[in-house]
């Protein structure tokens, strides 16, 4: 066997490649927002990033290709170790209760993970895959937001993704062994904090740019 | 057991308790109900064996305890003890290690004797003064 | 205060493991609240002989807390509802008059039902023979002070040894993963100088074989951690995981 295959395909191995291409997604989320609130700036701050963010030219292509290839490692494998799970106990038990260990975020994973995928292909064919030509980013996001229905969900999406990484964040860290008495609390107390900037980071963008309309 | 061939034994209360073993015996093998059966996965099955092995058990204790006619550390017979009490062995005919062969169900066990053999110490007896 | 409760159970009964298995109620009258779960069972058992009945069949051997030997999913919760007590230890002073109690086994693909609650957990001794030991040359024993130990790693690795095997982390595990169990017999011997001679080795291996045997995948849901009677910390499962991943990485093990 070779080992690296070995090492992949085991279940530490896929946690390792969960947490990874998890952690990544948890820095392009912060880059992704830090971008955003330029919405703040107006227009032409909004527009201005955009364009700033096309002239780096091939490295936007490179970004693009690793998180898709992180993308397809994260979806891919988190299905494989959701299927694993569900066939690891293939008798349910009829009375089931948390001894107190589980939090909604942990509880959740495949299915926010399942909503986040499908909202990350709506998102990109609204934002990403239009004809800009005639048109700047800025306006295509505003005339996007004045219906109530995109509005709501880009909130719900977003309180998805704070979920999502309210466990996934810490869990990044116990899964690749960073579990220390010192600093185990600050990171499990940085998930929450983490969770709630991207819940309500994004979350109040749309609500925004809704009621600047 | 406990009331018969407890820490101090008499010949008589050990042949009365063989005979109510006996007779226990006899009323575990006549009434013994074991729910479920043998094929599988069956506790009470294997604890009725060990109540099963523990009457046997104890039957060898006691024709071992009438065998052994001293007094030796734990088995204590009345009959034999030192005028202060102590127990009384005697080497002569019992330093032994006594095994019991079965012979089949009903029959009387067969003895064999390992004898004990010292070389460095001499047999004497005990004293907790 | 001693009292006596009434309770009806629902009990799972399953002949054996190609058998789909079923809850059966039981009334269990007259219960001394001073009993332990396993002495409340054995008095429903009687019952159930002189009524002609099979008994219910559960694991049980020390009955104090140190065999692992017991276990029971109890109201969904391995071991019952109390913190840090295995089945044997529970007492029924925990359970009013009238309570429904539901009886489950530890239910993982890994563990087959062997009938009613008694379940075969070999998997676990599996994945221990797979390196859960250290080997040592037979002789002399050496000076117990012979290689220093720091007083904490000591009571690091005394705290991972606490783990008696019951197989509760896997019952209570949202996805039937053996971690717990199985960090905690590698960070026993991965903590102290004696262990680490082996320590890539046993990391890979033991993993390998918890792998193999049908357990499910950690995602760190910490349910394990919250049940465990003998409160075995997740930070072993952190431990396990640089075990596992510097063998994997950086020794020449295979
Ligand atoms: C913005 C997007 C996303 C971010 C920031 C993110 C982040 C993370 C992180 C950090 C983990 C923790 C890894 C670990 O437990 O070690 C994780 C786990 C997981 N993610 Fe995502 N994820 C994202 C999108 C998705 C998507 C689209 C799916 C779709 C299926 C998904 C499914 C999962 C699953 C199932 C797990 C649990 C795996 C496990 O704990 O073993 N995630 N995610
Ligand atoms: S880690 Fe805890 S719950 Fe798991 S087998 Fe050991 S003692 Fe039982
Ligand atoms: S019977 Fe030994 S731990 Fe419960």
């Amino acid at each position: 066997m070779n080992w690296i295959t070995g090492t992949l395909g085991s279940s530490i191995g896929k946690k390792l490649m969960m947490a990874i291409t998890g952690f990544s997604f948890c820095g392009f989320l912060t880059a992704h927002l830090a971008g955003n609130l330029t919405i703040y700036g107006g227009q032409d701050a909004f527009n201005g990033y955009a364009a700033h963010l096309h002239a780096l030219g091939p490295l936007v292509t490179v970004a693009e290709v690793g998180l898709l290839t992180f993308a397809l490692i994260h979806v891919i494998t988190g299905v494989i170790l959701f299927l694993g799970n569900l066939k690891a106990r293939p008798v349910r038990y009829a009375v089931n209760k948390s001894a107190g260990g589980r939090t909604i975020g942990s509880a959740t994973m495949p299915y926010t993970g399942v909503i986040l995928l499908a909202f990350i292909v709506f998102h990109l064919m609204n934002f990403h895959f239009v004809d800009k030509t005639n048109t700047t980013i800025f306006a295509i996001v505003s005339s996007a937001f004045t219906s109530p229905t995109y509005v709501a969900i880009y909130i719900v999406a977003m309180v998805t993704a704070a979920i999502h990484v309210s466990h996934g964040f810490w869990s990044a860290f116990q899964t690749v062994g960073a579990n220390h008495p010192k600093y185990m609390p600050l990171i499990r107390t940085l998930s929450i904090v983490f969770a709630v900037i991207v819940g309500v980071g994004f979350g109040f963008l749309p609500v925004y740019i809704f009621l600047l309309a | 057991m406990w009331e018969y061939c407890g820490m101090a034994r008499t010949n008589e209360g050990l042949a009365m308790a063989q005979k109510m073993v006996q007779e226990l015996r006899d009323e575990f093998w006549k009434n013994v109900k074991i729910p479920g059966n043998s094929a599988d996965f069956n506790q009470s099955l294997e604890r009725a064996g060990r109540v099963a092995d523990f009457l046997e058990f104890a039957e060898l204790m006691l024709i071992d305890a009438q065998d052994r006619q001293e007094s030796c550390g734990g088995h204590f017979n009345e009959r034999y003890q030192t005028e202060e009490n102590e127990a009384l062995r005697d080497d002569d005919n019992f330093c032994h290690v006594a095994a019991w062969e079965f012979t089949g169900d009903g029959k009387a066990p067969a003895f064999h004797k390992e004898p004990l053999v010292f070389e460095n110490v001499k047999l004497t007896q005990r004293s907790y003064k | 205060m001693t009292k006596n409760i009434d309770l009806t159970l629902k009990v799972w009964r399953q002949k054996g493991a190609a058998d789909k298995g079923r809850f059966e109620t039981y009334r269990a009258n007259n219960i001394s609240t001073d009993m332990s779960f396993l002495e409340m069972l054995d008095v429903v058992n009687e019952q159930l002989a002189v009524d002609g009945k099979e008994p219910i069949a559960f694991d049980h051997d020390c009955r104090e807390g140190i065999c692992g030997m017991c276990g029971c999913v109890v109201n969904g919760r391995a071991h019952g509802a109390e913190k840090g007590t295995t089945l044997c230890q529970l007492h029924m002073r925990h359970f009013k008059s009238g309570d429904t109690i539901a009886i489950e086994p530890f239910r993982a693909l890994a563990f087959k039902v062997i009938k009613d609650l008694a379940v075969d957990r070999s998997a676990l001794d599996k994945i221990i023979q797979a390196g859960g030991y250290i080997s040592v040359d037979t002789g002399g024993a050496q000076d117990a002070n012979a290689i220093p130990v720091p007083q904490e790693v000591a009571d690091l690795a005394m705290d991972a040894a606490q783990c008696i095997g019951c197989g509760a982390c896997v019952a209570s595990c949202p996805n039937a993963s053996a971690m717990l169990f199985t960090s905690a017999k590698v960070s026993q011997l991965a903590l102290l100088p004696q262990g680490r001679p082996e320590a890539a080795r046993r990391a890979l291996n033991m993993v390998r074989t918890m792998d193999a045997l049908g357990f499910g995948n950690c995602t760190n849901e910490t349910e394990c951690e919250a049940e465990c009677p003998k409160e075995i910390s997740i930070t072993n499962i952190a431990r396990l995981n640089r075990e596992y991943l510097k063998s994997s990485f950086f020794s020449r093990a295979m």
